[in-house]
């Protein structure tokens, strides 16, 4: 890590910190006991999860049934919600990779977190894929193994079966990738603490001593690992959206769907990464670490790749009028005038006119508006899976079997409870490891050189570093 | 142990080194294990892990419940039974005048199958939904299985004999006997009711139908003096007017009447093309009304007014009452002109129960020359007996006490009555009131004793539905519980001498020698008496048509004030039959009861029709405001009730309608489903009228939860008026947010219909369509695979729209052919109904009076299937033969395939509808009889039913449409097995022998000579694939529906 810093960027954590004090910083919240907000919010998100369990056996004991999806729309919450949860776990992938590669070195306060909500998320997603089979106990013909049926191989056209070789890919190199970060860190941890919490991080961190060897070894792995996920930020929504795009059905069968998923998935990533961030850095005070700079960057994704969705969708509806094609007019014009009009507009004002309110400086470093407007756009993004999927399916070729549907309280239990699981998850990795890589954070700590302005800085370097400050402003 | 015969196992052996010898000392020595303590240990241990193992094994597979399957073999088997061939008996199955020829299919002596008898000139092989869904009751867990005496609605079980020795006493006792029947088309049973009423003086038949053609035949037997229905021949009428006749679903002999009417609309090319002219003059829109090429739309009560309309035009007299309608009386002139256009090839017809109506009706087919030419007097059908008048006049003799025993055999007054309550009170009179019905019915209920009758499918029997074709029925089982036949009853309590008591069977040799008495010595056929009945029984029918008979119609006087007098009423309501539920003689069939009505499409129950209104601009609204599944309060007479309301296109104006059959208290499964309306029907002359005027329809007091209807889309371009004049839009429902979107729906490729004049021109604009299609769906990534199929077989299908008359019979036969389940009230109003044939009812044309087009709809075998790819097992693939085919025990249930179907035709198991996995969490919301606690499937009884060909679905999995894959097997295997090519006959899928119309074909499109390829060939251009440019290549053709309307008819 060693790449010369922008002399125009701001220094990017605040609050003059030497290496101690982010150690301190970032490992305390491991150590302490919990907060009461902590247990409170603990408590409320493992209820959400007793529902979560209680609302999947229901669905396996008492059948499908128990949803309100009817012959014509055959998905409904269940595949909205496992869309939108993968689109929220691109954030940390594209975090840790992508802005790897464009050396935006401001990611490194929020790419643990980010890529921890990644995981979790994937996690939350793969639920329904599970749960929404018919005979879930069988859900393991899925996977090609040999077997005795025949054998019976897997279709290999089915862009179900490349969901479940994306969706697995993507979530065991994300582990692998988060792990590898949190490796060093973990001994930073197991070095403050005693007993059987150190055993505890001694294994967990695999004998890390920070040798040079091991640093090397780490350095390497990771650059293998981002490597892989660089591509699988693109292809993972990629394969999601071909569940749609290769059918035969107007209003899914578009060739737009990859990159307009890819984006949309970026932009619910990044706003659900606002949303936990600006609660992660209140509670665990690291608003030195994940600064409002941070935040404004992440507005900044925000605001393009929502952008990038709103064309997607100007140019969805101009290419069904241009297509000439009757079943495909029909289908937009059913989304946007039809029986779920109320989920098409409510998808237009939460990803399109709402971002538009970051191009305004002030709203977009403060913080009530960030969190305000990224709980905004994640209910957009719900809204934009609701609407290709139920909207779609509601009225397509056959007008005898169009249909309505509205889920029932099994439906809506299971998709609240995989926010309490997600929430469980997430709570649980703000107690045992530090949500900061303290690592990373300490590469770009600057503590010498020329555009050092910490404590025993030359006034020199100080007053430069003040006028380039003031320049951009 | 080392052996001296020189093998050794080890280099220790050979050396004989002492470690060596101990340890094979201590191998088989128990006393060196005694001895050793270590060995102990391990033994104690050993002792330990199997009890535990043992323990264990044993706890779960004591925990674990094994469902028993029940398979026992024959200890001797049967001679006629081969386990997993089928036996067909030809039978008949008649309920009161319904009458079906038939072939029942036995499988392990269980019939499973109605099948339409080709031999039957009457039938010709065609069946109704009815007759389809007999067999099911034959398994109705409600039967009652024993006589025995009634008593707060249960049958305390007596001894045949017993009841036999108390019945005969009773009677013998003097006083009146009366028996109430519905009409009987059974020579020999009228013959053993003949012997009843001759051994007892005070006895007598009172006759009366669920729903009356008393005027007809009363209206008869003025004109042409015999009380009979003609014999009506729709195939030969180029003009057809019928006012309020439901001839095609429900009225007299609908499966006749409706393969008539087709063969002069079937499409059989474009050159030249020529099809009767239908005109339909009603209220409300009725199955045949449907199909009518034009609507004539009047009051319920001014039918009277529209017929001498009619007799005026063509007689040019005046006088009598006057449409109110100006457009209804311009519209009937022009229909006058076209008629006398074609004398003596027209045919009009009239469900209306006025006598003076029904001779106008008469007079207009004599002044038309009709009559012996579409009204043929020859082979006059008897399927209509009944009087309402004789029915009242036994209710007033049973009021006044007159009346000591009373038997009620396949009647059911206490429902079917308009005053039942009346009837019940009376009843209640009679000392002795026994009921030969086979379930608790309401009429049950109040008697006495019940003697109940075999199933149709357990008995010895025959029909005369027309004059000269006799039919015979056959048990197909023995009867299932200590029931006895209704004639054998008879015969035994009128001490009949020819009653062979000790035989068998002595109503089989009761029926075979009269049969060898009265119809032996008509026929020429055969030889002897042997050879008579062997074959009468082997074909099931016996024919001896009549003919030269000509008919005079005598001179009547006509009073035109005798008809009757449009109410000028602001609200009238009609009230009709439908073609599955009767008059509620069928309510206790589930298969019947989830059979879509083919107009509103509703199941489970009748609903109220009310009128749609068009806002002008880009909505279609309820009448008053109401929705589908609001329930209102309806009052007529002083008589209130609350219905349930269900948006219906093509009522007249200020009209209501509402279906007979709902509301039924006692007997079955369809107890407590919709309302009974019969307490509305008025009583005029004597004759009940299936309308009424003066009623007053409350708003919306309450929905209905549980509102079950199939279809939520109706239209596919419905015409009106726009915002602008003068201008004509699409007004189809659900296309119309914002500023409407003109074409959604007509520019699709799922209907086509056209004007038989203009078939030519249509034909060319398909041959375009088909070319268009043609160059989209060459565009494709994959590689061409059109002659992937080109060799073997390669099954399809060919479904004729314009000889379709949308009746049902092909889904009632797919449900029990295929075992597809029964759902229930609750799951269809959640679109979980898992048909696997549907008939899509759409309508186009005029709002305020559209067309309709009827499109069965099942799987349509895509060659280039969009839910073959996406499945991520491969459950569903494509069989060489071109078969889409699914495999269940691959199916996980993710539901993809069902989405991606441009058909919506796949069906998932949303519960465990069929108790297959008998997972009873999963079977809480499915079908279960009222009052049950067990599933209606998981019933021993009606599983009885289910084709053991044919797989039941677990839970969880997806299943559509198979092509009838075993009926494909089965014809190969036969091929086979007789060493030649298959031939068309020998697969005819279950929708295919089931159509009385002969809509549907299916065979081999890789045969030139194929029935299925001839067809297409013949339609050509006009014969389509839905969604042909889609690029799924389906195997299903369709021709595009022709109408022949009368263009001027409002102009």
């Amino acid at each position: 890590m060693s790449q010369p810093v922008a002399p125009v960027r701001h220094i990017l954590i605040e609050g003059n910190k030497s290496y101690h004090n982010i150690t301190e910083d970032l490992c305390t919240p491991t150590e302490k006991a919990p907060s009461r907000e902590w247990i409170i919010a603990f408590s409320i998100a493992s209820a959400l999860l007793g529902l979560y369990i209680f609302a999947i056996i229901w669905t396996v004991w008492k059948g499908i049934g128990s949803w309100n999806l009817n012959r014509t729309i055959n998905w409904g919450w269940d595949i909205t919600n496992f869309v939108w949860w993968i689109g929220i776990g691109h954030a940390g992938t594209l975090i840790s990779a992508i802005l790897l590669l464009f050396r935006q070195r401001w990611r490194t306060g929020v790419n643990r977190a980010a890529e921890a909500m990644t995981i979790f998320a994937v996690i939350c997603a793969g639920q329904f894929p599970i749960f929404h089979m018919g005979r879930v106990w069988l859900a393991f013909f899925i996977f090609p193994f040999p077997n005795t049926r025949g054998p019976l191989w897997v279709n290999f056209n089915s862009p179900l079966l490349w969901d479940v070789f994306a969706i697995s890919t993507y979530f065991s190199v994300s582990l692998l990738f988060w792990y590898t970060g949190l490796v060093p860190d973990l001994a930073t941890v197991r070095d403050r603490a005693s007993g059987l919490r150190r055993k505890m991080y001694e294994i967990f961190s695999f004998g890390w001593t920070g040798s040079a060897k091991h640093w090397q070894r780490h350095e390497a792995l990771s650059l293998v690992l981002a490597g892989i996920s660089t591509p699988l930020v693109l292809s993972v929504h990629t394969i999601v959206s071909f569940d749609f795009a290769t059918s035969v059905v107007p209003g899914w069968h578009t060739t737009i769907f990859p990159p307009y998923f890819v984006a949309g998935a970026i932009f619910s990533g990044f706003a659900m990464v606002q949303t936990l961030m600006v609660i992660t850095r209140k509670v665990l005070k690291l608003e030195q670490y994940i600064t409002i700079n941070h935040i404004e960057s992440m507005n900044k994704v925000i605001v393009l790749t929502g952008t990038i969705v709103g064309v997607a969708y100007l140019t969805e509806l101009f290419i069904s009028w241009y297509s000439g094609y009757i079943y495909e007019q029909f289908a937009f014009y059913n989304r946007v005038f039809g029986i779920y009009w109320w989920s098409y507009f409510g998808m237009m004002f939460c990803n399109v006119v709402s971002p538009q309110l970051f191009w305004s400086r002030k709203i977009r470093r403060s913080i009530w508006w960030t969190f305000f407007l990224s709980i905004i756009v994640n209910i957009g993004m719900w809204f934009e899976r609701f609407v290709i999927i139920a909207t779609t399916l509601a009225r397509d070729f056959l007008p005898s079997s169009w249909s309505y549907y509205s889920p029932t309280w099994v439906e809506i239990s299971i998709f609240a409870g995989t926010i309490g699981l997600f929430f469980v998850l997430y709570m649980i990795f703000t107690r045992v490891a530090p949500v900061v890589a303290i690592a990373e954070i300490k590469a770009i700590l600057k503590v010498a050189g020329d555009q050092y302005i910490g404590p025993n800085a030359s006034q020199g370097h100080a007053h430069k570093q003040d006028e380039a400050t003031k320049k951009e402003a | 142990m080392h052996h001296d015969n020189g093998i050794w196992v080890s280099t220790e052996d050979l050396m004989r080194e002492d470690s060596f010898l101990q340890s094979a000392e201590k191998e088989l020595s128990l006393e060196n294990v005694d001895q050793n303590g270590d060995r102990w240990e391990t033994n104690r241990r050993d002792f330990l892990k199997l009890l535990g193992f043992g323990l264990g094994a044993a706890t779960i597979a004591a925990s674990c419940e094994i469902p028993v399957k029940k398979a026992i073999p024959y200890v001797t088997k049967p001679d006629d039974i081969v386990p997993g061939v089928a036996n067909y008996f030809a039978s008949t199955i008649v309920n009161g005048g319904d009458y079906c020829a038939v072939l029942v299919k036995t499988r392990e002596g269980r019939p499973i199958k109605i099948e339409g008898n080709t031999l039957s000139s009457v039938t010709k092989g065609g069946t109704s939904a009815r007759a389809q869904a007999s067999v099911l009751s034959l398994y109705d867990n409600r039967r009652i299985q024993h006589a025995g005496t009634v008593k707060d609605g249960a049958v305390t079980k007596k001894e045949w004999n017993v009841l036999d020795r108390e019945v005969r006493a009773k009677l013998a006792s003097g006083g009146n006997v009366r028996v109430i029947t519905n009409t009987i088309i059974s020579p020999t049973a009228k013959k053993a009711l003949a012997e009843f009423t001759a051994k007892y003086p005070g006895a007598r038949v009172v006759t009366y139908d669920p729903v009356s053609n008393a005027a007809m035949l009363a209206a008869n037997e003025q004109c042409f003096s015999a009380r009979v229905i003609p014999n009506f021949r729709f195939e030969q009428a180029d003009v057809i007017a019928s006012f309020g006749a439901d001839f095609l679903g429900t009225w007299i002999s609908p499966v006749e009447y409706a393969r008539g009417y087709a063969e002069n609309r079937r499409f059989r090319g474009a050159k030249g093309a020529k099809m009767s002219r239908h005109y339909q003059v009603e209220s409300h829109m009725s199955l045949t009304g449907s199909n009518a090429d034009n609507r004539i739309l009047i009051k319920p009560s001014e039918q009277g007014a529209a017929i001498i309309a009619l007799y005026n035009e063509l007689s040019g007299n005046s006088g009598g009452p006057k449409l109110g309608d100006a457009k209804a009386a311009a519209a009937i002139k022009k229909m006058a002109q076209d008629l006398m256009n074609a004398k003596g090839k027209s045919l009009v017809v009239s469900g209306s129960n006025n006598v003076m109506e029904q001779i106008y009706v008469n007079k207009i087919n004599d002044l038309l020359g009709n009559i012996n030419t579409t009204v043929d007097f020859n082979g006059v059908s008897y399927q209509r007996q009944g009087d309402e008048r004789e029915m009242m006049r036994l209710v007033d003799e049973m009021n006044a006490g007159q009346v000591a025993v009373a038997i009620v055999w396949g009647a059911n007054p206490a429902y079917e009555l308009p005053n039942a309550a009346r009837f019940a009170e009376a009843f209640g009179k009679v000392g002795m009131r026994i009921s030969f019905s086979g379930v608790l019915d309401e009429t049950t209920a109040l008697c006495t004793h019940a003697a109940p009758a075999n199933h149709a499918l357990e008995s010895w029997g025959d029909a005369e539905p027309k004059s000269g074709h006799f039919s015979l029925i056959q048990p197909t089982i023995a009867p299932l519980f200590a029931t006895r036949q209704a004639e054998h009853t008879l015969l035994e309590w009128a001490e009949s001498p020819n009653l062979n008591r000790s035989a068998e069977q002595p109503y089989y040799e009761y029926l075979k020698s009269n049969w060898e008495t009265d119809l032996f010595g008509r026929q020429t056929k055969y030889a002897t008496k042997q050879a008579f009945w062997d074959m009468s029984l082997h074909d099931g029918v016996l024919e001896m048509p009549e003919s030269g008979l000509n008919a005079v119609m005598n001179e009547v006087s006509l009073n035109p004030d005798s008809v009757t007098k449009p109410s000028g009423s602001e609200l009238e309501i009609a009230f009709y039959e439908t073609v599955n539920i009767g008059g509620g003689q069928y309510a206790h069939n589930p298969w019947l009861q989830e059979m879509p009505d083919p107009v509103t499409r509703t199941v489970w129950g009748n609903y109220l029709n009310i009128p749609v209104e068009w806002d002008g601009v880009n909505h279609i609204n309820g009448w008053k405001g109401l929705n589908d599944g609001d329930n209102v309060e309806v009052e007529i007479n002083g008589k209130k009730m609350t219905c349930t309301v269900v948006r219906t296109f093509g009522l007249a104006p200020g009209t209501v309608a509402i279906a007979l059959g709902g509301g039924r208290t006692s007997g079955g499964c369809g107890a407590g489903y919709g309302v009974n309306i019969n307490d509305w029907l008025p009583v005029t002359g004597g004759m009940v009228q299936y309308h009424a005027a003066g009623v007053s329809v409350s708003g919306k007091v309450g929905v209905d939860k549980h509102f079950a209807c199939v279809q939520y889309h109706h239209t596919m371009g419905v015409q009106a008026s726009g915002d602008e004049e003068g201008k004509v839009i699409n007004a189809d429902e659900k296309t119309l947010g914002w500023k409407g979107f003109q074409g959604a729906l007509t520019d699709r490729s799922v209907i086509f219909h056209a004007h038989v004049d203009e078939l030519e021109k249509f034909a060319e604009e398909m041959e375009e369509f088909h070319e268009e299609s043609a160059h989209l769906n060459v565009q494709t990534l994959y590689p061409d695979q059109s002659d992937y199929f080109g060799t073997g077989m390669k099954w399809g299908m060919h479904v004729d729209m314009n000889a379709c008359v949308g009746c049902g019979a092909c889904q009632v036969a797919c449900v029990s052919e295929n075992n597809v389940p029964m759902v229930g009230k609750g799951e269809v109003h959640r679109h979980h109904e898992m048909t696997w044939l549907r008939i899509d009812r759409y309508f186009y044309g005029d709002f305020e009076n559209p067309k309709v087009v009827y499109q069965p709809m099942m799987c349509q075998h895509c060659d280039n299937a969009p839910c073959e790819n996406v499945c991520p097992v491969a459950a569903t693939n494509h069989s060489m033969e071109g078969i889409n085919q699914m495999a269940y025990n691959r199916c996980i249930g993710t539901r993809y395939c069902a989405n991606n179907c441009p058909y919506k035709v796949r069906r998932f198991n949303w519960l465990d509808y069929t108790t297959a996995d008998t997972w009873p969490a999963n079977e809480e919301r499915v079908l279960h009889a009222e009052g049950d606690d067990m599933p209606f499937y998981a019933d021993n009884l009606v599983r009885m039913v289910l084709n053991p060909d044919v797989t039941i679905r677990s839970r969880g999995v997806i299943e559509k449409c198979s092509f009838c894959i075993q009926r494909i097997q089965e014809g190969k295997l036969t091929a086979k097995r007789e060493n030649r090519e298959i031939m068309d006959n020998d697969i005819r899928t279950a929708c295919q022998t089931a159509c009385p119309t002969g809509a549907i074909v299916f065979g081999n499109l890789n045969n030139p000579d194929s029935e299925v390829s001839k067809m297409t060939k013949q339609a050509g251009a006009v014969a389509y694939k839905v969604l042909e440019e889609i690029n799924v290549r389906p195997a299903v053709n369709y021709s595009a529906k022709i109408t022949n309307s009368n263009e001027e008819l409002y102009s």
